[in-house]
């Protein structure tokens, strides 16, 4: 008994030792890059792919045709130039040579053709952001023509996201290891499928000065709280933070960005002709949604004062956003109740409403006290989170908090305000917007904003929404590490980080 | 003892069976629309009918579980909807992060409850009543509250362990050590408690035992007697309660395993359920379940090696 607790007490001794010696061991310290993402990763099939923070899982394997630079604006990257034919209908991409994937394929046209096309074959959303492609021609060798349905604004930016990664021929099917030709290749040795992928560089990646970190370690952490005691306790290099731990972060030393992807919070009106809630389908129950929010408020209280208040569909910088819009709604609850009484319910109507407190609380209750104040009576219907989107998308609900986003402006248009968009449940559908969306599809240059801009201004007017703020989002970095983000995306590529000056 | 054997394998299959069941009902009878959460919501509604189609989500209910109990039978779990993986492959990778902490914990809570249990017992007086305190301290607070401050303090202020994340014990045997410590702590912190007032109870009831004063009054050292005659006496009922706390230390590494952002079973289990991932619920369920049947198990045969009368019943 004596040895075997001296046992137990030599192995204590000599763990806490080398734990005091040694101390966690500095993320960033040998050159290596450790990252924590919130979702599990979906391997290796590009087609299966989504475009959301997942892509950091893609980023060090598989290069993408375009390189987004850090506005967000397309430059060279496997393909060096690019140009669009006179109806905008057929993208003709010249591209690099000598570039080769990691099992020795020679990245050609034809395997660029095979690639994107698989891509588009699937079901993930990479595949959603490319489904206007009709075809892709090799041209030559190394010149590919990209084929659309009609002109598609968001193409080059997509093709800088993951629908524009391009994957080895032999490789597109269900591949149980990635093959790209991108700056890093995946070291099956150091990885473990769902938690821990492990990169190590590519040695005949073609830009490999852009990329200062031997190693990146990508490591999946849902819970916000792991990730930022392993971020504290110097585990990680970097990773998206909730915004109540802000300060505690900064206070620590770590950097902290915060920035705009571009998603807009509030009250999402769904039901906008009225057909569940009659009341919802006049103009002025619309408008009076609007007055009801005290957006400074809780982007004060619920959002501890990171984001930007805002009445219109679209963010700042974005094509389309009209600073001037932000003053159509101010915060007024007896207007509200004016507008409504105008509209014919001076008492008020009655709402059902999905009960989203489990993951947004503040937001919750922002939305419910707000509506109860102007005379709406809420009720509130409790459903599990992973019937929350199904629930909203059959039409179950008239209106609801919600927050949306899209890496383009055309995108969020599409996503939404279309009446096939998938966030459109209830089919609604407006002529006037109709032909708005019509035109800026045909449209380029200085036309196409100023028509985003009457769209922008046409649904604002028009109530389709009462948008809060503009989401920010904080991501942290660990002393030795900067990192800039990247606008329409919710964690910055890998391609943005690099060492700094402790 | 081999038809008491067979009884208790086979009433250990059919609760599996029933589980496994109910728990394929449950997740398909939510209505949850789980080609839409596997694509996300911005996903095209033909997208979503095509993935649909593609998990056999458009299949009869009573097909899509004899396909299940087929598979199952031949011990292939299936895939994961949401990202491809093998749910055996996957279930082999996070099993050993449970059961470290939760066996680690476990030797913790036997080691210290032991040595609690029979220091109250024999000492009584101030260090009884420090024990009782504690264990009743140790009962009430939660082991996630334990983990936050073990966490907070000897990981993100000290630095001494990792905050989080998993070591093999393959990779490097004091890594592995450093990375299960502190959720094992946080876990045997309630085992503990709750045993060591088993074994004070059991051995407060031995010491008084006539035998134990016969050992005495024929001049055996106090060691003697509580070592090799008081500690084995009163060691049964708190083995029955040691092999119990191990289940309930399963269910409670899924709250541990999040605060330290391990890999484990829980975790696996916990995402699965948040996102509708049957397949791999359905694996982690039935495994949890066999291992549940497997220590009941070993259990009723260690009973019935004790005391014949129990083979009967």
């Amino acid at each position: 008994m004596r040895k075997t607790v001296a046992i137990i007490g030599a192995g204590l001794l000599t763990a806490t030792a080398t734990a005091c010696g040694g101390g966690t061991q500095a993320a960033g310290g040998d050159k290596t890059l450790t990252l924590a993402e919130s979702v599990t990763a979906t391997p290796w099939d590009l087609a299966k792919a989504s475009m959301g923070p997942e892509a950091q899982y893609y980023q060090p394997v598989f290069d993408t045709l375009i390189r987004l630079d850090s506005k967000g604006e397309p430059t060279p990257n496997l393909a060096t130039s690019w140009s669009y034919d006179k109806a905008q209908t057929t993208l003709t991409l010249k591209l690099r040579t000598g570039v080769k994937f990691t099992d020795g394929t020679a990245l050609d046209a034809d395997a660029v053709r095979q690639s994107l096309l698989h891509t588009k074959s699937g079901t993930g959303s990479a595949a959603g952001e490319i489904q206007d492609i009709t075809g892709v021609d090799v041209v030559d060798a190394h010149t590919v023509a990209i084929k659309l349905s009609h002109p598609t604004a968001s193409l080059l930016s997509a093709l800088g996201q993951v629908s524009g990664m391009i994957a080895g021929p032999k490789s597109l099917e269900n591949p149980k290891v990635p093959v790209g030709s991108g700056p890093y290749q995946l070291d099956t040795s150091a990885t473990t499928a769902g938690q821990t992928y492990t990169y190590t560089r590519n040695p005949d990646y073609w830009n490999a000065k852009a990329f200062p970190y031997d190693k990146i370690v990508v490591k999946y952490l849902a819970d916000p709280t792991a990730r930022t005691n392993a971020l504290l306790s110097g585990q990680l290099d970097g990773a998206t933070l909730n915004l109540n731990r802000v300060a505690t972060v900064k206070g620590r030393g770590l950097n902290v960005v915060t920035y705009q992807p571009g998603d807009i919070e509030g009250l999402y009106i769904w039901d906008r002709a009225g057909k569940k809630v009659p009341a919802l389908g006049k103009l002025k129950v619309r408008q009076a949604l609007n007055h009801a929010f005290d957006r400074q408020a809780i982007v004060k209280s619920a959002k501890t004062g990171l984001g930007t208040p805002t009445t219109q569909l679209f963010a700042p910088g974005e094509d389309g956003n009209d600073a001037g819009l932000d003053d159509t709604y101010s915060y007024d609850p007896a207007k509200a109740r004016k507008l409504l009484a105008e509209a014919g319910y001076p008492d008020g109507f009655s709402v059902t409403i999905p009960d989203l407190s489990a993951m947004f609380p503040q937001e919750q209750a922002a939305l419910t006290q707000s509506l109860k104040d102007i005379g709406i009576k809420v009720k509130l219907d409790n459903l599990p989170g992973d019937q929350v989107f199904s629930s909203m998308l059959s039409g179950k609900y008239a209106m609801s908090y919600f927050k949306l986003g899209a890496p383009t402006v055309w995108d969020k248009v599409q996503l939404q305000l279309t009446k096939k968009s998938t966030w459109n449940p209830f089919k609604y559908d407006d002529p006037k917007a109709d032909d708005l969306i019509e035109r800026i599809g045909k449209a380029t240059g200085a036309k196409r904003s100023a028509l985003f801009k009457q769209l922008n201004t046409y649904v604002v007017e028009q109530a389709w929404n009462a948008p809060w703020n503009v989401i920010a989002n904080a991501y942290a970095t660990a002393k030795d590490v900067k990192v800039t983000p990247q606008p329409g995306t919710q964690y910055p590529p890998i391609y943005n980080y690099a060492p700094a000056a402790k | 003892m081999l038809v008491f054997l067979f009884r208790r394998i086979a009433a250990g299959a059919v609760l599996v069976v029933v589980v496994a069941t109910a728990t394929f009902l449950l997740l398909n009878l939510t209505g949850t629309d789980v080609a839409r959460n596997v694509l996300g919501e911005t996903a095209s509604r033909s997208a979503v009918t095509a993935k649909s189609h593609e998990l056999g989500l458009d299949q009869p209910l009573v097909e899509r579980y004899w396909h299940w109990v087929e598979q199952a039978a031949q011990g292939n779990l299936g895939s994961s909807w949401f990202t491809g993986d093998s749910v055996n492959q996957s279930l082999m990778d996070t099993l050993p992060v449970t059961l470290s902490v939760v066996l680690t914990g476990l030797l913790i809570a036997a080691v210290l409850s032991v040595a609690l249990g029979a220091a109250a017992a024999l000492r009584g007086g101030w260090v009884d009543r420090a024990v009782q305190f504690a264990a009743v301290l140790g009962t009430a607070v939660p082991s996630f509250l334990i983990a936050l401050v073990l966490v907070v303090t000897l990981a993100v202020q000290l630095g001494w362990l990792p905050a989080t994340g998993y070591v093999a014990l393959g990779t490097s045997a004091t890594d592995w050590f450093r990375s299960i410590i502190l959720p094992a702590v946080s876990l045997a912190v309630a085992a503990t408690a709750a045993t060591a007032m088993q074994v004070r109870g059991a051995m407060i009831d031995v010491l008084r035992a006539d035998f134990v004063r016969t050992l005495r009054s024929r001049g055996l050292s106090t060691r003697s007697v509580v070592f090799k005659h008081a500690l084995r006496n009163a060691a049964p009922p708190a083995l029955t309660v040691i092999a119990l706390q191990f289940i309930g230390l399963i269910s409670g590494a899924v709250v541990v395993e999040k605060v330290f952002g391990l890999p484990g079973i829980g975790t696996l289990a916990n995402s699965a359920a948040v996102r509708g991932d049957a397949p791999v619920l359905l694996g982690t369920v039935v495994v949890t379940v066999g291992i549940v049947v497997a220590v009941n198990l070993l259990l009723d045969i260690a009973y019935g090696w004790l005391n014949p009368k129990v083979r009967v019943s």
